[in-house]
């Protein structure tokens, strides 16, 4: 595995928006931080596990699912993975 | 109302009997036997997998026990399949007690439960020495399937998630066909049957049936999983695959 990148929010943003659209075919206009994942987007609990494994691989870094617990929007799960980083 | 048969009155004595027996023996199993094998020497898969034959020898011996003493009789069809590295066994769950069949009669295997069965005063420790499953968390859940099937072992899932519910089309939970999707070599469907339903999702658990239960098992054929993979990213494949499940477990259950 390459050394783990630890990426800006902004990029961050940027790589769950590809994400989506490769895995989940979503348009990418639809996406902004304010985008409720089960609301809007309908990402279950099983695709979250497909969509953090492709960050993960991104990044190169494992995430914990601990962390998701009170993400609902695309700009909580941004956070919620930059602030994984420092860890 | 259906007349009692099949010496229904001497089941109205075993049946009881039999919890009580299950009851007792997982409690013993887990408090006592599970823990002192534990402690016997050998590398730590060897150690696991003492301990997940003992809980296999324990559930095949409580299903023949139920055949014994007349509870029930119970089919077979192709078990020969079960039991193979990388296997993924599906099946629909009409009863309790058919997980206790597949438990026992499958060499090898880990299994997904629910989360609740760790709570439960007899049959924690059990589930845990085993090293089952747990469905409490989709990540983990899927993270220990995918890693016990990589290790070459089968594990049982029944994508339902809970009993069937009598009258109501199949509901697929999607974590079977996603583990399948990422990890599996081999799908192998048992559709089961349990007449007439005992320990069943609209029976009271204490209701002795007019007849004697006849639970079969019978094994399908193997699906490869690969076409499916092949034909998109995983969200969209596993539920390809989850649909392809649905409808093969209604037809298969439809003829009787």
């Amino acid at each position: 595995m390459n050394t783990a990148t630890t990426e800006n929010p902004t990029r961050i943003f940027e790589l769950v928006r590809a994400s989506l659209a490769e895995l989940f075919e979503i348009d990418p206009t639809r996406v902004t931080p304010e985008t409720g994942l089960f609301d809007e987007l309908n990402i279950d609990s099983i695709d979250a596990v497909d969509l953090m494994l492709k960050v993960e691989r991104t990044l190169g870094r494992k995430i914990a699912a601990e962390e998701f617990h009170s993400v609902r929007t695309v700009g909580d799960l941004v956070q919620a993975i930059a602030r994984m980083q420092q860890g | 109302m259906l007349a009692r048969t099949d010496a229904y009155y001497w089941r109205c004595v075993a049946t009881p009997l039999c919890f009580v027996i299950f009851g007792l023996n997982s409690f013993v199993l887990g408090l006592i036997v599970l823990p002192l094998l534990k402690m016997l020497p050998g590398p730590a898969p060897d150690r696991a997998r003492r301990l997940r034959n003992t809980v296999r020898y324990a559930f095949r011996l409580f299903a023949e026990l139920m055949h014994r003493v007349g509870v029930l009789t119970y089919e077979w069809r192709n078990l020969e399949r079960l039991g193979r590295p990388g296997q993924i066994i599906v099946a629909n769950h009409p009863s309790l007690i058919d997980v206790v069949f597949l438990l026992g009669f499958t060499p090898g295997a880990s299994c997904v439960v629910k989360e609740a069965l760790w709570h439960n005063p007899f049959v924690r420790r059990v589930v845990a020495a085993a090293g089952y499953i747990s469905n409490r968390s989709m990540s983990d859940m899927i993270e220990q399937a995918a890693a016990t099937l990589e290790r070459g072992q089968s594990v049982i899932i029944f994508p339902e998630g809970t009993r069937t519910v009598p009258g109501q089309p199949l509901q697929f939970h999607r974590g079977a066909a996603n583990i399948a999707m990422r990890a599996a070599t081999i799908v192998t469907p048992v559709f089961i049957r349990c007449e007439p339903p005992t320990l069943s999702r609209n029976e009271p658990w204490y209701r002795i049936p007019a007849r004697r239960v006849r639970l079969s098992l019978h094994v399908g054929p193997d699906i490869d999983p690969q076409p499916f993979r092949d034909s998109g990213p995983r969200p969209h494949t596993a539920r390809v695959f989850n649909e392809h499940l649905i409808r093969l477990f209604t037809a298969q259950l439809a003829n009787s």
